[in-house]
């Protein structure tokens, strides 16, 4: 019986990207089962096991597994998209990748987007969320109308405020209105500040699903520890400080992996506002739309994609070491030792 | 002593609580949800304007109110096309992330088998490939298969990419229901699978319900992926419809303005009916 | 019972999933049954008169060839050279569609996707079209693309502006530009519109300095070698960056667009919020369709790009040359190649003419030709020594994307003349 109790503990222990289960730890003895054989599951297991994966595994081997692989072959070609690849080039596509300025300019972007992504996003919604979380009158709606932003698409999100920071639109009008014309400028275009500007919206559109996560932990956190702090006579920041943030550790781990990987992906909203020409220059390009600038509207399929295994190495480069080093904590190598 | 003290006190400020906030705390919160809306507010209220009210007063109310932007948009055939074209995509893809997510989690979650680690690693791998990676080649891919065009082209990757969150979050879900329970189920005869029908369905709804709503608004509002398969007008889902027509009226702001903010309203409308769920669902995720 | 009910259940979901994708492949292109002919047709004239050209071009023509139907596809035009290349590498291209020519018309010939209407030129059409105007449709001896306009460049400018700022006589050397540029900026007006954004716009300046800088033959040379190694092509770019440093641009062109909306290049022209700029001669059509009143530009007129001094290149040679419509190999030839004589017809080109107000490639309609730019345009482009086509089409899509890209970088200020080299070298290594 060693086994289930195993099983058990396992089970309790070992979500994957630092979720944490309820039920945790419960190694009650489990009553007597059906001894299982130690050579393996019977066979109506196991037909029931392919049954019920195998077309998760045809489609996800299709559509997911197969294309990654095929880019790191199609990577190694000068290939321009129509016809089979004929023209092997070996590993010179990738050195070239890593000599284009271009490249390592949007591979600077990306690492800046990722920080200030941390680092303006992550402070501002605990606050917010330490605030919001209360019972109060409205919560509910508040709730609802912070998370608005996050559900509309990225290309209305674009279309939108390309239109409103145009030089002569709604932003620099609403300034002259309240009388800070002397803040008119050029959000899009000036190199220096468009990084900014795109920072401004990203935070805009998520911001709210990192407020409703952060107060999703924070109800995690029962009130008998901040009441018996404040008892104690503990100020409410030192509250914060010692009790409600360690206990929002593993929500701001999560949240922060997820922003990660996201900020590395972004594309969408860049191409559209900045289009595929202005990025690089208005340094607002980022890996994605190299790849496609360089790749498909290019028509070098070869190159692009090797540009797109890059950053699929970068991610998981990325991912894998903040597995490694800051999720640590919350799971037991949910995707480096896999399930043990 | 104390905690009869603690409870009374407890109680009365629960019950105050529940009344209203502090004043600063609604403050905050005003200046927030304004921040929020105001560039929804400003989409939705440019539609009832005309170019050249925008032109002149590009922040200004609309003065007068015209409807014409709007009527013409839900007049024109294009935005219903868009979005029954978004919504085929939305709805088969929920079904088949949810019926294929659900059915692998539940054999991961509480079979246990030679290469079972492996299959997950396999699976939350995925979530290092972003759509972004994979896209050329799938783009190849797609048109080998002979699928350009076609909705099922950008449903069935959109089911592949799909599945790795999926699993990620149903997989603790499913595990959390206790063996007790299927122990208890296997003794009265009901086979492994029917427990998966009978019992584990109904318990693991929330999460379920998570995945389907997240899955939901990503293919309502996925453009990458539609802009290398969809080329055809008559395919367009709603953010390539968005784009195109951007492009097409630019010189008519307004116009474009109010395409927009409809095709923003199905799935704010969506959110509305199911932000109990979302954030609920969001909560048990997170929480367990 | 009823798990395994499930299990079936969802395997002939999963199976229905895989069953549709299988079945559900869109066809396309021409359907042949019963002698019923549909084609479709990508155009960039999303708007305005030149839509209705289109749709009553296309009407005319079904109603004299009952069985064939079009169906036309406007898609704006910084989105087609995209989506054409993708249509076409999937096997699922539009019958007709708008061909640029060059380098990108190359590659198309070389996968194999254009088709040859070297003989099916009627000679009719080969009457009002000059031997000339072909040369540019045509690759290694084989016509693949019907020239339906002549679209060379210059500068359109604003007699109202240009009079407003004391200028009497358009410019005819880079100095006098820049003195002309001076005097506007005295006047409180914005010099020159530029559509940065697009790119190929900023990328104009260069392609003509790079016409007076080197000679015709490097020019066309550098299409087959793609090596940019003459110095003369570093001069060009210095030339661009002195041109650009007396700020002759109007503010936030980087991100001004050329064709789309009031706030393009085009609409600064339109609306007198810019004296002039560089394009071809599509533009006043576009100007037209972004006037207040959505009527043409009644002070509108032309001069070319003016000559420099010491360069290698032959003064007045001009850039632009033609634009035309190809069909796609897979597209019914007869229907599709009596469409495209069609085209070249003296009343379509007259229409063509009057409704996109650039010049038409029929010899009889540009007789029709009554603005006088139009006629300074043509009358250039007889004399004109020698004609490219805009360089980035010259040298296909990769150099050329990344041509336009390092200009707009170096008009930024974050790159130089040199960069430009470098970044079509670069480009050229990708490949």
């Amino acid at each position: 019986m060693t086994d289930s109790n195993q099983t058990s503990a396992q089970l309790a222990q070992d979500p994957s990207t630092g979720l944490t289960t309820v039920g945790g730890g419960a190694l009650v003895a489990p009553p007597p089962t059906r001894r299982r054989s130690r050579k393996g599951i019977g066979w109506p297991a196991r037909l029931e096991i392919a049954l019920m994966t195998g077309p998760t595994l045809i489609v996800y081997l299709f559509f997911v597994i197969l294309p990654v692989a095929v880019a790191a072959y199609y990577g190694f070609f000068s290939w321009q998209g129509y016809g089979p690849p004929k023209d092997f080039v070996g590993l010179r596509n990738y050195l070239l990748i890593f000599q284009d300025g271009a490249f390592l300019d949007a591979l600077w972007h990306n690492a800046a987007i990722v920080v200030l992504s941390l680092v303006i996003q992550g402070p501002v919604a605990v606050l917010l969320a330490l605030l919001l979380n209360r019972k109060m009158r409205g919560q509910t709606l508040i709730r609802v109308l912070v998370f608005i932003p996050y559900v509309i698409s990225e290309v209305v999100v674009g279309t939108g405020w390309s239109l409103m920071l145009q030089g002569d639109g709604a932003v620099n009008s609403l300034l002259e209105h309240i009388g800070l014309g002397w803040l008119r400028t050029d959000w899009l275009a000036n190199p220096g500040l468009a990084i900014w500007t795109l920072m401004g919206i990203l935070t805009w559109k998520y911001i709210g699903f990192a407020v409703i996560l952060f107060l999703a932990g924070l109800q995690g956190i029962p009130d008998e520890l901040t009441e018996a702090a404040a008892i104690d006579g503990a100020s409410y920041w030192q509250i914060q400080r010692r009790i409600t943030l360690p206990l929002l550790g593993p929500t701001i781990r999560i949240w922060a992996f997820l922003s990660m990987i996201g900020a590395l992906q972004l594309f969408d909203l860049v191409y559209i506002i900045w289009g595929q020409y202005v990025a690089s220059t208005a340094g607002t390009s980022t890996m994605a739309t190299y790849m496609v600038a360089n790749g498909r509207n290019a028509g070098e399929y070869g190159y692009g994609n090797a540009v797109a295994v890059v950053l699929f190495l970068i991610s998981l480069a990325a991912a894998l070491v903040y597995q490694r080093f800051v999720l640590r904590r919350d799971t037991e190598g949910a995707i480096t030792g896999g399930m043990g | 002593m104390a905690a009869t003290t603690v409870a009374t006190r407890r109680a009365t400020r629960t019950n105050r609580r529940l009344a209203w906030g502090s004043p600063s705390v609604y403050f905050v919160a005003v200046l927030l949800i304004g921040a929020m809306l105001a560039p929804v507010v400003y989409i939705i209220l440019g539609g009832f304007r005309t170019n050249a009210q925008i032109t002149t007063d590009p922040a200004g109310w609309p003065n007068p109110w015209r409807v014409g932007n709007y009527l013409g948009v839900l007049r024109g055939g294009v935005f219903w096309q868009e979005v029954l074209n978004s919504t085929v995509i939305a709805v088969c893809t929920t079904a088949g992330v949810v019926t294929l997510g659900l059915m692998t989690s539940y054999i991961l979650a509480r079979y246990r088998f030679r290469g079972r680690g492996a299959m997950y690693a396999l699976f939350a791998a995925g979530l290092m490939f972003p759509l972004t990676v994979a896209i050329t080649p799938l783009y190849i891919l797609v048109r080998t298969v002979g699928l350009m065009n076609t909705l099922p082209g950008v449903i069935l990757p959109q089911i592949g990419f799909g599945i790795s969150t999926t699993i990620i979050i149903l997989v603790p879900f499913l595990r959390a229901i206790p063996d007790e329970i299927q122990e208890a189920a296997s003794i009265d005869g009901c086979s492994r699978l029917g427990f998966f029908w009978r019992m584990v369905l109904p318990l693991s709804m929330p999460g379920v319900i998570t995945v389907a709503i997240l899955t939901f608004i990503a293919s309502w509002n996925s453009y990458l992926l539609p802009l290398f398969i969809l080329n055809r007008e008559s395919t367009f889902t709603l953010p390539l419809g968005v784009q195109a027509f951007a492009s097409q009226y630019s010189v008519d702001t307004a116009k474009v303005l109010a395409f927009t903010s409809l095709s923003m309203i199905p799935a704010l409308v969506f959110f509305s009916l199911f932000q109990r769920r979302i954030v609920g669902g969001l909560t048990g995720a997170v929480k367990g | 019972m009823r798990a395994r009910k499930l299990l079936a259940a969802s395997l002939v979901l999963a199976a229905g999933v895989l069953g549709v994708a299988a079945c559900g492949q869109g066809g396309s292109g021409a359907g042949n049954s019963g002698g019923k002919v549909t084609m479709t047709f990508w155009n960039n004239a999303t708007q305005g008169d030149g839509k209705t050209f289109w749709e009553k071009t296309v009407a005319d023509f079904q109603a004299a060839h009952p069985n064939v139907t079009i169906k036309i596809q406007e898609i704006q035009n910084e989105d087609l050279d995209g989506k054409l290349q993708t249509a076409l590498n999937s096997g699922d291209a539009p019958d007709i569609f708008l061909q640029r020519g060059g380098g990108k018309m190359a590659a198309m010939v070389k996968a194999g996707q254009l088709m040859d209407i070297t003989g099916s030129v009627t000679d009719a059409t080969k009457q009002v079209v000059t031997a000339g105007s072909f040369k540019a449709e045509t690759l290694g001896g084989k016509v693949y693309a019907m020239p339906m306009g002549v679209v060379p460049g210059g500068f359109f400018y604003s007699k109202d502006l240009f009079a407003k700022a004391g200028i009497t006589q358009t410019p005819t050397t880079l100095a006098d530009l820049q003195d002309d540029i001076a005097k506007l900026k005295a006047a409180g007006i914005q010099p020159i519109a530029l559509g940065a954004k697009d790119a190929w716009p900023a990328a104009f300046y260069y392609d003509f300095f790079a016409l007076r800088e080197c000679t015709s033959n490097t020019i066309t040379e550098t299409a087959n070698t793609l090596k940019f190694d003459d110095p003369c092509w570093l001069k060009a770019g210095q030339d661009v960056q002195s041109f650009a440093a007396t700020k002759p641009f109007n503010d936030g062109f980087l991100t001004t667009s050329s064709q789309q909306g009031a706030g393009s290049s085009a609409g600064l022209v339109a609306n007198h919020k810019a004296a002039m700029e560089l394009m071809g001669a599509w533009d006043p059509g576009v100007i037209g369709s972004l006037t207040p009143d959505q009527k043409p530009l009644p002070d509108l007129d032309w001069f070319p790009f003016p000559n420099t001094q010491g360069g290698a290149g032959e003064p007045g040679a001009m850039l632009g040359g033609v634009g035309g419509f190809s069909c796609s190999v897979k597209a019914p030839k007869a229907e599709c190649t009596a469409f495209l004589n069609y085209l070249t017809t003296t009343s379509v080109q007259e229409a063509y003419y009057k409704a996109f107000q650039s010049p038409p490639i029929n010899s009889e309609a540009q007789g029709a030709v009554t603005e006088p730019y139009l006629k300074s345009v043509l009358a250039a482009y007889g004399k004109a020594p020698y004609v490219s086509q805009w360089l980035d089409t010259n040298y296909g899509l990769n150099v050329g994307n990344a041509l336009n890209t390092a200009v707009v970088n170096l008009l930024a200020g974050k790159g130089d003349a040199q960069g430009i080299v470098d970044a079509v070298k670069n480009a050229a290594k990708k490949a």
